[in-house]
């Protein structure tokens, strides 16, 4: 029976490619994705090896605030322990480390680095055998007016040693003479960050706070093993200095694992993405399946006539698709590499530069990518293999079926339950009932739509069809006979778009919805006409003595300061809103519950309403804010507000005599009265965007800016699309593969009767067409009603909020249209070339 | 083999409704060369109707394949009318097949997702144009098909699938019909009325027909019958009765 199978699987070897390719297709994702994860962790692994490679041990703050994305940030480092830890016996070399912002201004006057590219760090550099720099040539700086250069900072911006560089950082621009060029561990820059290094007295004073590191690193003699080096050290440090030391191969290993937490929510992005592209694959392999099962009718009836039982007919199909399975997902696992290779270059392209060290191919990848491809292709070829089985012998002597009479009551019984419960869930999402709920009722519904879509496919072919029939006369009206006739093969075929579609239409609602939410909070609260602001949270910024100065301006009436600090309030680690109560009056407005904005004080707290009922907390309650420098302050809540970005809102008074520097996400401004807007923005500009802070923007700029953000999110779902677009095109072009070769007679028959080779084409051309339209019409329908459940559960103001995607919805159909005629070309080609002798001359 | 009998009967070049003039096809070369055609010249009247009769591999389906446009010769040429089929391109042949010539074939004759009706008038439509209304009503009255308009092919039985067929091929009124084995695949009454229809079409409408058979009751319904063996015309017979027929056959077979 096995080499029966192999021999049928290589005697159809169009089959046997068209069933390759669809597995191929959806296996290169997850092999893909499965690789550039692995080559980037395994990146960074080495990275981070080698930069701590002579560092024994690391000592810090033990004072530290969670931030939501799970890394820890700790308060910096007083550097006088530098000299206790160098008493310590066992202690080669200590130096300081840091990492702080610092913009590079280039030799044209813009600051050097992108926006939201990655970050700019400032640090010092140092002789120690501790230090992470290595330097390239020059020298070490030494004192208030030298500094150095990473080499790939230097050589983009033509920087050569003995050049004047000028540098703005938290306490303000200054120009230092570039004295040398060095290396981080062995690589020029990591992740394509800029670094600005100064000794250390000058970058604690001048990034920090003088007498400030971020950590101390520390060589050991070799005397003793690390874990030894750590505790003595420890021992050593005055319990008062509330210090902390690790091992180097602890600090190795948190940094990495820091590193991949960011990485992690990229890499599980992209692993959702290779799952579902699996998913609408497996469509397309279920649907290759089934035709090619359909079709094979006459060879399983035969082999059924000459005595084959039941049993053997579906063996025999399932160990064809065992083969093709493994073949599939090998040559998918090779497509893969190119793929990842593919990403690397798109996000190189796109300047998040990730350091690459050739490319990590895990067994691991391997085998799991074989064994989910061949899996899913098996699991595909069941039900097909099922009904082969159950061919009864004489089908052997029977032509092909070609109209499958279908009764889809219990389909449609079936899809009806499955869409009950769907919106069940929905509804129940929509009157509060939580995302779970959500996440179940999509999932039905989803799965109600595309079990009832062979029962609805026909009379959607036929409808879609009509002006088709209308327009192109009978080539038209056969068109859309053929795209109805096989209702199951139509839905199916149509599913991988319909899915994508879908997914886009109701994210593009949902984001509508946001954007237009956004618009409201930031027109109610900001009521100045400028805004300077920055992308970065929490790292970097604008400096405060920044926003001091833009309000002392001349031009400016007004200008009052936007932060958000990671920090400690309750036993919740989160970001929280600094503001500063002196300048916010009429820049700034919360909406305001209870209490005034203007109560807010050193000691005081304001907190969102919900938020503040959910934890039991009312006017002159205390909350325990907990900051990064390790102090807790009680706080007296003063006042409740709604609608607006956080939680909770300090008074930036509470950071003073802080040792953390202190930054604004946004600086809003209010200008007198008859200054002109050329003056202001030149004015606001000198101090802030010449020296690389922020963007500067009117109102209505960063009204539009805020909600765009949004459009960030958007683009990733229009990758989405984009997958679901390449699976579909190839899931058309397969099927219409297989049903050219299955209506072989027909087109033979018509031939010869007088369809030119034209009319074939245009034949074939709407068939396609029809189906993807089919496919985008259903999934539009379906995306606009998730979206407005969606929308109506997650969006406070419920309904209203929801705005119909026109544009969108006119664009994805101008696109359903466009893969049809494109999927439609090499089959209508094939079928042109049907020769009309063999195919009518067949009996 | 019986000596070379060529189809000598003089026809009227006016009435000439196709005609093929020493046509041969070639397959393969060298050794393995197979000479399906070898030069055969023949001419079939305007408003008769014809039989092509000769064993398997003798050449008969080639010749009406040839002749009818849907496949080419290696050497000579065939007419359909006036207009030499080798100085045309495909879309010209094909308009050609569309317009002066009608099909039936011994199965899968009719497109399973046209109602029987659109099947008819398939040649029509394909061209833009709607026909003669009475004319198509006289042929679908002529074959009984007046209450299987609407049905789908696959609601019909063998017999009313190939009446459909040869109203589709009169439909357009072509210069001539050529039909592959009509009766092959049905059973003798209905293989019987196919061939009582294709004669009506012939004496009553006035149609030409071409038809290749190896069956001699089928052909003696023809006005005249060409015998072909390997690839040669092997002789010809006018006004046949199924037993002159067959003993044709025995003759050509010694």
């Amino acid at each position: 029976m096995l080499r029966l199978s192999l021999k049928m699987t290589l005697a159809r070897k169009g089959r046997l490619v068209l069933t390759s390719l669809a597995i191929i297709l959806g296996t290169s994702f997850l092999s893909g994705t499965t690789i550039f994860s692995d080559t980037i962790n395994n990146t960074f692994d080495q990275l981070f090896t080698d930069v701590f490679r002579d560092v024994n041990a690391y000592v810090r703050s033990a004072n530290s605030v969670e931030s939501e994305f799970g890394e820890s940030r700790h308060s910096p480092t007083q550097i006088e322990a530098l000299e206790t830890i160098l008493k310590v016996p066992g202690v080669s070399a200590a130096v300081g480390d840091m990492q702080s912002y610092a913009r590079v201004i280039g030799k044209d006057g813009k600051p050097l680095g992108k926006d939201q590219g990655p970050p700019t760090f400032g640090g010092i550099a140092s002789s120690s055998s501790a230090g992470l720099w290595k330097v390239e040539s020059g020298r070490l700086p030494v004192g208030a007016k030298e500094m150095m250069l990473d080499r790939e900072t230097a050589e983009n911006g033509k920087f050569v040693v003995g050049d004047t560089v000028r540098v703005n950082a938290l306490s303000g621009t200054r120009e230092f003479s570039l004295v040398g060029i060095a290396n981080y561990g062995d690589v020029s820059s990591p992740g394509g960050a800029t670094f600005a290094l100064f000794d250390q007295p000058t970058a604690s004073e001048f990034l920090l706070k003088p007498g400030f590191v971020d950590a101390i690193l520390i060589q050991g003699d070799g005397s003793l093993s690390d874990e030894e080096l750590a505790k003595s050290i420890q021992a050593a440090l005055p319990a008062e200095a509330r210090l902390e030391t690790l091992t180097g191969a602890q600090i190795t290993a948190e940094t990495t694992s820091q590193i991949k937490t960011v990485l992690g929510f990229f890499t599980t992005f992209l692993k959702t993405f290779s799952f579902i592209a699996l998913g609408i694959g497996c469509f397309v392999i279920y649907n290759v399946f089934s035709i090619t099962a359909a079709q094979r009718q006459r060879e399983s009836a035969l082999l059924r006539a000459i005595g084959a039982n039941r049993r053997q007919v579906t063996i025999a199909l399932l160990v064809e698709a065992l083969i093709i399975g493994i073949l599939g997902s090998v040559l998918g696992f090779v497509t893969g590499i190119g793929l990842s290779q593919a990403l690397s270059a798109l996000l190189n392209a796109l300047g998040l530069e990730i350091p690459s060290s050739g490319l990590t191919i895990e067994p691991s990848a391997i085998i799991s990518t074989v064994i989910i491809g061949t899996v899913i292709t098996v699991l595909s070829a069941v039900l097909p293999a099922l009904r082969a089985g159950r061919v009864s012998p004489l089908a052997a002597m029977r032509d092909t079926a070609l109209d499958t009479v279908n009764d889809f009551r219990r389909r449609i019984i079936f899809s009806a339950v499955l869409l009950a419960g769907g919106a069940y869930g929905l509804v129940s999402s929509m009157n509060g009932a939580g995302a779970k709920s959500l996440g179940f009722g999509a999932v039905g519904l989803f799965a109600g739509v595309l079990f009832i879509g062979p029962a609805i496919s026909r009379k959607m072919a036929m409808i879609i069809g009509a002006p088709v029939a209308k327009l192109r006369g009978v080539t038209g009206a056969m068109a859309q006979q053929n795209a109805a006739r096989n209702p199951k093969r139509t839905s199916r075929t149509a599913a991988p778009l319909l899915i994508g579609v879908a997914l886009v239409t109701s994210f593009t609602a949902l984001a509508a919805s946001i954007k237009g939410e956004i618009r409201d909070t930031y027109g109610k609260s900001f009521r100045g006409d400028y805004a300077l602001s920055v992308d970065s949270r929490g790292f970097g910024g604008i400096p405060t003595s920044i926003t001091d100065q833009i309000d002392a301006l001349p031009e400016v009436d007004k200008a009052t300061g936007i932060g958000f600090v990671p920090a400690k309030v309750g036993d919740e680690s989160r970001y929280v809103l600094v503001i500063n109560p002196k300048t916010t009056e009429g820049l700034y407005t919360l909406e305001m519950v209870e209490g005034k904005q203007s109560d807010l004080t050193k000691d005081g707290i304001l907190i969102e309403s919900d938020k503040a009922l959910k934890k039991n907390l009312s006017i002159g309650s205390i909350v325990d804010v907990t900051l990064i420098d390790g102090r807790t302050l009680p706080l007296k809540l003063v006042g409740t507000y709604k609608n607006a970005f956080g939680n909770y809102v300090v008074s930036r008074e509470i950071f003073d005599g802080s040792t953390n520097s202190l930054f604004d996400s946004s600086v809003y401004i209010k200008i007198n009265e008859g200054e002109s807007d050329e003056q202001v923005r030149k004015a606001i500009s000198a101090i802030s965007t010449d020296l690389g802070i922020g963007k500067l923007e009117s109102r209505d700029e960063f009204i539009d800016t805020q909600a765009a953000q949004v459009n960030q999110i958007l683009a990733l779902i229009y990758g989405l699309l984009f997958l679901s677009i390449i699976i579909a095109i190839v899931g058309i072009i397969i099927t219409l593969l297989l049903s050219v070769f299955e209506r072989k007679r027909e087109i033979g028959l018509l031939r010869a009767i007088g369809m030119t080779r034209a009319q074939i084409r245009t034949m074939i051309r709407w068939e396609s067409v029809i189906t993807s339209l089919f496919g985008a019409v259903t999934g539009v329908v379906l995306g606009i009603t998730m979206g407005i459940v969606i929308v109506v559960s997650l969006v406070e103001k419920g309904f209203s909020a929801f705005k119909l995607p026109i544009t969108g919805t006119i664009t994805i159909l101008i696109i359903a249209f466009v893969i049809g005629v494109v999927a439609a070309v090499f089959p209508a080609w094939r079928a042109t070339r049907t020769n009309i002798i063999s195919s009518i001359a067949s009996n | 083999m019986n000596q070379t009998i060529q189809a000598t009967q003089q026809i009227d070049p006016a009435n000439i409704a196709a005609r093929a003039e020493s046509a041969s096809k070639i397959y393969g070369s060298g050794e393995s060369e197979v000479r399906a055609l070898d030069s055969v010249s023949i001419s079939f009247e305007r408003g008769k109707f014809s039989a092509i009769m000769g064993p398997s591999g003798s050449g008969k389906s080639t010749l009406m394949h040839c002749v009818a446009g849907l496949d080419s010769l290696t050497s000579g040429s065939v007419f359909i009318g006036e207009v030499d089929l080798s100085q045309l391109n495909d879309k010209a042949i094909t308009k050609l097949r569309r317009n002066k010539v009608g099909f039936v074939f011994q199965s899968f004759n009719l497109i399973p997702t046209l109602s029987a009706y659109e099947n008819i008038i398939l040649p029509l439509s394909l061209e833009g144009e709607s026909g003669d209304d009475a004319w198509i009503k006289t042929v679908i009255d002529t074959l009984s098909l007046n209450d299987r308009l609407k049905h789908r092919p696959s609601e019909l039985s063998g017999g009313q699938q190939q009446r459909v067929a040869v109203a589709r091929a009169l439909a357009s009124r072509p210069e001539i019909i050529f039909a592959d084995e009509p009766t092959g695949n049905l059973d003798s009454k209905s293989g019987t009325e196919i061939l009582k229809f294709m004669r009506r079409a012939v004496t009553d409408l006035g149609q030409t027909i071409v038809m290749v058979t190896h069956d001699a009751v089928a052909a003696s319904y023809a006005d005249r019958i060409v015998f072909l063996a390997d690839g040669k015309i092997a002789g010809e017979m006018t006004q046949p009765t199924p037993d002159k027929v067959l003993d044709y056959l025995k003759h050509l077979g010694e």
